[in-house]
């Protein structure tokens, strides 16, 4: 089922939470609503869900209109960051819940249920866990359930605010590892609100990214990750160096000190946005596409080497190496050496960074 | 080396530390000796006083005091006044708990406030108050005696005084229970479908049935054990306003020590077995609480 939603608007007081939001979900993605703190992600999944109600604009699902449908009507899976599971109740009768909770007419036969609830035991894998009850599993058998509980009534979306939020490191990527196979499966449209730029990353078919209320960019993984939008975008998919520079003539210079002989550009000044893996260290200077920076810490603990500097102008440079090519190097502490950007991205002067 | 670091709780230590916090034996024997002699003076002394006086001409005096007419009344009464007050009171302090813990309105602070005015004011004056409102001089009197409506030395005065005294407990208990608990589960009834009341007894009272049942154990020995409120709109007519904490004061003006005692020793019973459930449900519930904490710990930083 798609979802739309059409200039959503929400204040909380003297907050907006979200300033006239414009969003499609088409049918069976499974989309991911990244932002940081703040920026409306939890608010927009729960205006879609029903639990919150926007202050103008409209939800729809397949097209018909279902703003004014409350949370209960809407009949839309819901996965909260803490679980919110029953804590009275067993895993099974979490599970069953939703179903036993349906008007006589509509309730499944009590063998049905149990056959139903077994299933999805299964599919959650906790098939022998299904009388414990919440107090007794971990994080993410807990989150496992929650999931089984919001599929049990066949929603006709799946919504999941922050899901592996609560759980410890190499659970979240397990898990969400899980739920992207799943979502292969049964193809149900999903959307999942995160802060986490990785887990958006690898998960999402799509991904929104949001800041203080707008939508910054929507697109697949590749695409905001490598062709980012706005400099927010850039930021947040990742580290980054930050360069106050300028382009002239054609040319970007990093910063002013590189070409000291210029005037200010009239090209306008420039913010320079660098990875750290796309900065490469060399002990000779190259030809002219080269900064000095003297090396202040080195991390090679992990996949890659992080070195942390400072440019000769006396700002912060983070660059990341390969192991092999840091054992090359055999880079030692205080070492001057030379940076060569081997990637830019130049966006006009941002006044907030 | 390897080592093995074992978790324990933190009151506990190994056997043969000693805590940075602890006193020497001498000290540590004389507090807990002055609590103990405390307690056996003020408390288990008078306690078995109660017992000693009512059983002191034997248990069939001790029976006869309790068959006697007006001492069965008075305990009919208590029971009658009990049975409306606490149910009235379990109503009234869910649907606040429920209202103050899961919504914000105006007026939220006043009506937290409002909820606790009994146990500030002494209860004669809660007596006072239905005296000026029903009583033949007060506010409502005239009307009330035009139409030959008696609260006011009558039952119904004894039980709206019950129930103004014992007011904030079942309320008081839940609010901060209710409040700790959020609003996660409710929302997830909804969205599997469930309607208000579903909601209401599948997820919300079974999360705070002991909260509820611990507050319900304290009103009811309240309602029962109520004197000065009472007293006032009561009136003292033997046999038919007199609740038991009454009955006993007339039986002891009258120097009727065993029987006063008697009935005396039924309210002590009384107490005992609230104390007795109390600590059952207080037991229950931290147990609860250790599980909800647990769960809360494993969630991390959000």
């Amino acid at each position: 089922m798609s979802i739309a939603a059409v200039g959503i608007t929400k204040r909380f007081g003297p907050f907006t939470a979200l300033d006239n939001i414009d969003l499609s979900i088409p049918s069976g993605e499974l989309v991911a609503l990244l932002g940081p703190s703040g920026s409306g992600k939890t608010t927009l999944l729960r205006i879609i869900a029903g639990l919150e109600f926007a202050d103008s604009g409209t939800v729809r699902f397949d097209g018909s209109d279902i703003t004014d449908q409350s949370a209960r009507e809407r009949r839309v899976g819901f996965v909260f960051q803490h679980y919110a599971l029953f804590r009275h109740m067993t895993v099974f009768e979490n599970i069953a819940f939703g179903l036993r909770v349906r008007p006589r007419k509509l309730r499944p036969a009590k063998n049905e249920i149990e056959r139903r609830v077994k299933d999805l035991l299964s599919l959650i894998q906790l098939e022998n866990l299904a009388h414990r009850y919440p107090a007794q599993l971990s994080g993410g058998q807990r989150q496992r359930v929650a999931l089984a509980r919001a599929l049990a009534v066949e929603p006709s979306v799946l919504l999941l605010d922050e899901p592996f939020g609560a759980l410890d490191a190499k659970v979240r990527v397990e898990l969400r590892r899980w739920l992207r196979q799943l979502h292969d499966e049964i193809h149900i449209t999903s959307v999942f609100v995160t802060h986490d730029q990785e887990e958006a990353l690898e998960v999402a078919d799509r991904v929104v990214v949001m800041n203080q209320g707008h939508i910054e960019q929507v697109g697949s993984p590749d695409e905001v990750y490598n062709c980012p939008a706005t400099p927010f975008v850039y930021r947040f998919l990742g580290n980054v160096n930050l360069f106050h520079g300028r382009i002239d003539e054609g040319q970007t210079y990093l910063h002013d000190a590189v070409d000291p002989g210029r005037a200010a550009s009239h090209n306008g000044s420039k913010t320079v946005y660098v990875r750290p893996h796309w900065l490469e260290i060399r002990r000779q200077p190259n030809d002219e596409n080269h900064f000095r920076a003297t090396i202040k810490h080195i991390n090679s603990a992990g996949p890659v080497v992080k070195v942390e500097a400072v440019s000769e102008w006396g700002s912060p440079v983070h660059i990341e190496l390969s192991q092999e090519r840091f054992r090359d190097l055999q880079l030692t502490r205080n070492e001057a050496v030379f940076v060569t950007p081997k990637e830019v991205k130049v966006f006009d002067a941002d006044p907030a960074a | 080396m390897a080592t093995t670091l074992t978790l324990r709780n933190p009151g506990t230590l190994l056997p043969g530390t000693v805590a940075a916090t602890t006193e020497g034996p001498l000290v540590r024997w004389l507090l807990t000796g002055i609590a103990a002699l405390f307690l056996g003076l003020f408390l288990l002394l008078p306690l078995t006083m109660v017992f000693a006086s009512a059983l002191a001409k034997g248990l069939t005096v001790y029976v006869e005091s309790l068959r006697e007419p007006d001492a069965l009344a008075a305990i009919r009464l208590t029971l009658l006044a009990a049975a409306i007050a606490v149910p009235a009171n379990v109503v009234f302090g869910v649907a606040a708990a429920w209202a103050i813990g899961k919504f914000d309105f105006f007026g939220k602070s006043l009506l937290i406030t409002l909820i606790d005015l009994p146990f500030a004011v002494s209860p004669v004056v809660s007596g006072l108050i239905y005296v000026l409102l029903f009583g033949l001089q007060g506010v409502l009197g005239p009307w009330l005696a035009a139409h030959d409506i008696k609260i006011i030395f009558a039952v119904p005065g004894i039980v709206l005084a019950t129930i103004f005294v014992t007011f904030p407990f079942v309320a008081r208990e839940l609010i901060p229970l209710i409040q700790a608990q959020g609003s996660e589960e409710e929302e997830a009834a909804l969205t599997l479908g469930a309607s208000g009341w579903r909601t209401f007894f599948h997820v919300t009272l079974p999360n705070v049935k002991w909260g509820l049942l611990y507050g319900v154990i304290l009103c009811n020995a309240r309602a029962m054990g109520e004197f000065g409120a009472v007293s006032v709109v009561s009136g003292h007519i033997r046999g038919r306003t007199n609740t038991m904490p009454l009955h006993i004061e007339i039986l002891y003006n009258e120097y009727q020590f065993v029987p006063a005692f008697a009935v005396a020793s039924l309210l002590a019973l009384l107490a005992l077995l609230t104390l007795f459930v109390k600590s059952f449900i207080e037991w229950r519930s931290k147990q609860q609480l250790a599980e909800l904490e647990a769960a809360t710990a494993e969630k991390g930083p959000s």
